[in-house]
């Protein structure tokens, strides 16, 4: 099978873009590697305090103009953005491939959920209307007008380099304000595309800026005042601890998505099949770095006695490893392949350290993925094999900690009512998934699971753009979420006016 | 024998491929064999329009095609075609050699839409709808091959 071409033949030097210029950093300049190769494909700045708040101001300045631009004058920018992403989707999608590792069909996945979300930013003259009652009191209107609040920081992750600052910056700029996006500088190349559109598009210098770096720059948005709110996407950690608290203490708007341990329960009566194929995307899908990921699979059995559940239990696990030991990996241009590489070797070795634990602490080791097979002669580097445990007790490491990689931990349970009670003894909230034909037991899944995003015989419980990307316990941390209406409600102020007039 | 995977770029750059090589075929037919130019560049055309239906209606649905996994029992090399025309080839030969084109792409296309039938809607009607094209031209070309040299001698 053909290897498609690389998108960028020569290293890229990436720059901030603020106020509408390409700026060069005085910061330290880092090396931007692809995985499966190991070659390094651009060089990103890791900027420097002063210039996050210069990127701030220049976007504090292009404010006023920018919230009195009608909405429908800002909305032809995101139209002819999406044009241009849709011109270049073969390249934005193959970029992603070369800076994060995930396969080629992903990447274009990766690639379709970011235009998504621009296409719905393009509809803010019906999104952001307001409301109006005549006659609340004799001769008195009450109306609420949405207004933009100013300045946002949307703090990108590794995992989806392309789409996650998306589910936040079409929003934010539709709705009247001014952003930094700073992308992970692991992968900042899809991000810095990104920009060079924007200013074709047509948005007026200072509405959209791109600073690249690391904690200084993190920092430096937290401490500004003049942002008022931070879009975040990361580990539970940062979230919580950094991002989430600091926005407590300086008054700004927050949404803080962290990490996750997604659960996927199998019942008796799901079709195998077709829960084993989702279960692969699932699990092994993005190389295991999604939030959406699942990484226990719970075998449930309920209304099984104990040689049925046995055997159900069995059949479930062979089905399960024998798909997971024909998925293919390698370099995510290379069409044959299923999976892609982890994004860096501290990853791969973050994700061994489990493996190791998880054989230490007593699961059996069903699939082995430190043992690389690769489809074509790349380094090992950053590869692992899918991997599997079974006989996973919830209290393990590999039970009850994000992984973030492709490890599968496989669990019993002998009911519902043990499923959701493993489920809920996990810190985290983010996704949740039932695989059966019941309706019934789908319907008390749905209805009891302490998780954002529920899924009923779905493997990546991933929100379409219009509706709220949620998350509940440790891995959310704020109140509205990221697309759709919710994100406009965070990127606005509600504003209500009584009139009278005599 | 068990099914092959195959992921869906695979099938989206068959197909790409496919319908450039086709489009390739069908215009060196055009140069070569005058009387039936028109019909041979109006397959040119289509196959640039399938080529477009195919590739939009990828990346459109990309997203469901992952959910739903790889997709299987598509093993690509049973679709393959030797269209090599070769120096001072008889025209029959040349209508032989599309007509067995044609039969493939058919059967790819329509295999493709089969199994991809339990994905979104769009995905396996476009399959079917570039199925049906392939298989009118099969019929038109199996007439010129008539016109040529008459049923009994086929």
């Amino acid at each position: 099978m053909a290897i498609l071409e690389e998108p960028i033949k020569e290293i890229l030097t990436i720059r901030n873009y603020v106020g509408g210029e390409w700026v060069e950093s005085k910061g330290e300049i880092v090396d931007v590697v692809n995985p499966a190769t190991c070659k390094v494909i651009a060089k990103v700045p890791i900027s420097t305090k002063d210039e996050i708040n210069a990127a701030v101001e220049a976007a504090k300045e292009a404010f006023p103009d920018w919230r009195k631009t009608p909405p429908v004058a800002r909305e032809r920018c995101l139209f002819r953005l999406k044009e241009m992403m849709e011109e270049r989707f073969e390249e934005l999608s193959r970029i992603q491939t070369i800076e994060h590792g995930k396969t080629i069909d992903e990447s274009r996945g990766e690639t379709r959920r970011g235009i998504e979300n621009v296409e719905v930013g393009t509809g803010i003259t019906s999104l952001m209307m307001g409301y109006i009652l005549e006659d609340i009191a004799a001769g008195i209107d009450e109306y609420v007008i949405r207004q933009p609040l100013g300045v946002f920081g949307i703090i990108g992750p590794f995992n989806f380099p392309f789409m996650v600052p998306l589910w936040f910056a079409p929003y934010a700029v539709a709705t009247g304000n001014c952003i930094i996006v700073k992308p992970s500088s692991e992968d900042p190349i899809s991000q810095a595309k990104i920009a060079e559109m924007t200013e074709e598009a047509g948005f007026p210098p200072g509405v959209w800026n791109t600073v690249n770096g690391g904690r200084t720059v993190v920092s430096g948005m937290l401490d500004h005042p003049g942002i008022k709110g931070i879009c975040f996407v990361g580990s539970t950690p940062v979230a919580r601890d950094v991002i989430y608290k600091r926005c407590g203490e300086t008054g700004k708007r927050v949404i803080a998505q962290g990490g996750a341990k997604n659960f996927l329960l199998v019942m008796p009566d799901a079709d195998l099949e077709k829960t084993i194929a989702a279960c692969m995307t699932s699990f092994y899908g993005n190389t295991g770095q999604r939030c959406l990921s699942g990484a226990n699979l719970l075998i449930v059995g309920e209304g099984l006695n104990e040689q049925e559940y046995n055997a159900f239990y069995k059949k479930v696990v062979n089905a399960f490893i024998d798909a997971a030991s024909k998925i293919r990996v390698g370099y995510g241009l290379d069409e044959s392949v299923q999976m892609g590489p982890l994004r860096d070797k501290s990853k791969k070795e973050r994700v061994t350290g489990f493996i190791e634990k998880g054989i230490d602490e007593g699961a059996k080791l069903r699939l082995d993925g430190r043992k690389v097979k690769l489809v074509g002669n790349w380094p090992h580097t950053c590869f692992l094999n899918p991997t599997a445990f079974e006989d996973v007790a919830p209290d393990m490491s590999i039970g009850s900690e994000e992984i973030f990689g492709p490890v599968a931990s496989i669990m019993r349970a002998r009911n519902m009512d043990e499923a959701i009670e493993i489920i809920h003894g996990n810190p985290f909230g983010n996704a949740a998934s039932i695989f059966t034909s019941s309706g019934k037991l789908a319907r008390e899944f749905q209805y009891r699971v302490q998780g954002g995003n529920i899924g009923i015989n779905i493997g990546i419980v991933a929100p379409m753009a219009f509706f709220p990307f949620s998350g509940m316990k440790e891995s959310f941390f704020g109140i509205l979420h990221g697309q759709g209406q919710e994100a406009v409600r965070f990127f606005t102020e509600s504003k209500v006016v009584i009139q009278r007039w005599f | 024998m068990e099914e092959p995977n195959v992921t869906a770029s695979a099938i989206l750059s068959f197909a790409d491929k496919l319908e450039d090589d086709s489009s390739k075929f069908y215009g060196k037919l055009a140069e070569r064999y005058a009387d039936d130019k028109e019909t041979f560049l109006s397959f040119v055309e289509e196959s640039r329009k399938n080529k477009v239906l195919v590739i939009r209606t990828y990346q459109e649905t990309i997203t469901d095609a992952l959910e739903a996994c790889f997709i299987k029992g598509l093993n690509l090399n049973d679709y393959l075609v030797e269209t090599t025309l070769t120096e001072g080839m008889r025209y029959p030969d040349a209508l032989k050699i599309a007509i067995k084109l044609e039969e493939k792409a058919g059967k790819f296309y329509s295999d493709a839409a089969e199994t991809s039938k339990s994905l979104l809607a769009t995905i396996p009607s476009a399959f079917r709808k570039v199925a049906e094209r392939r298989n009118s031209r099969r019929l038109m070309l199996k007439s010129l091959l008539d016109k040529a040299v008459g049923p009994a001698l086929k």
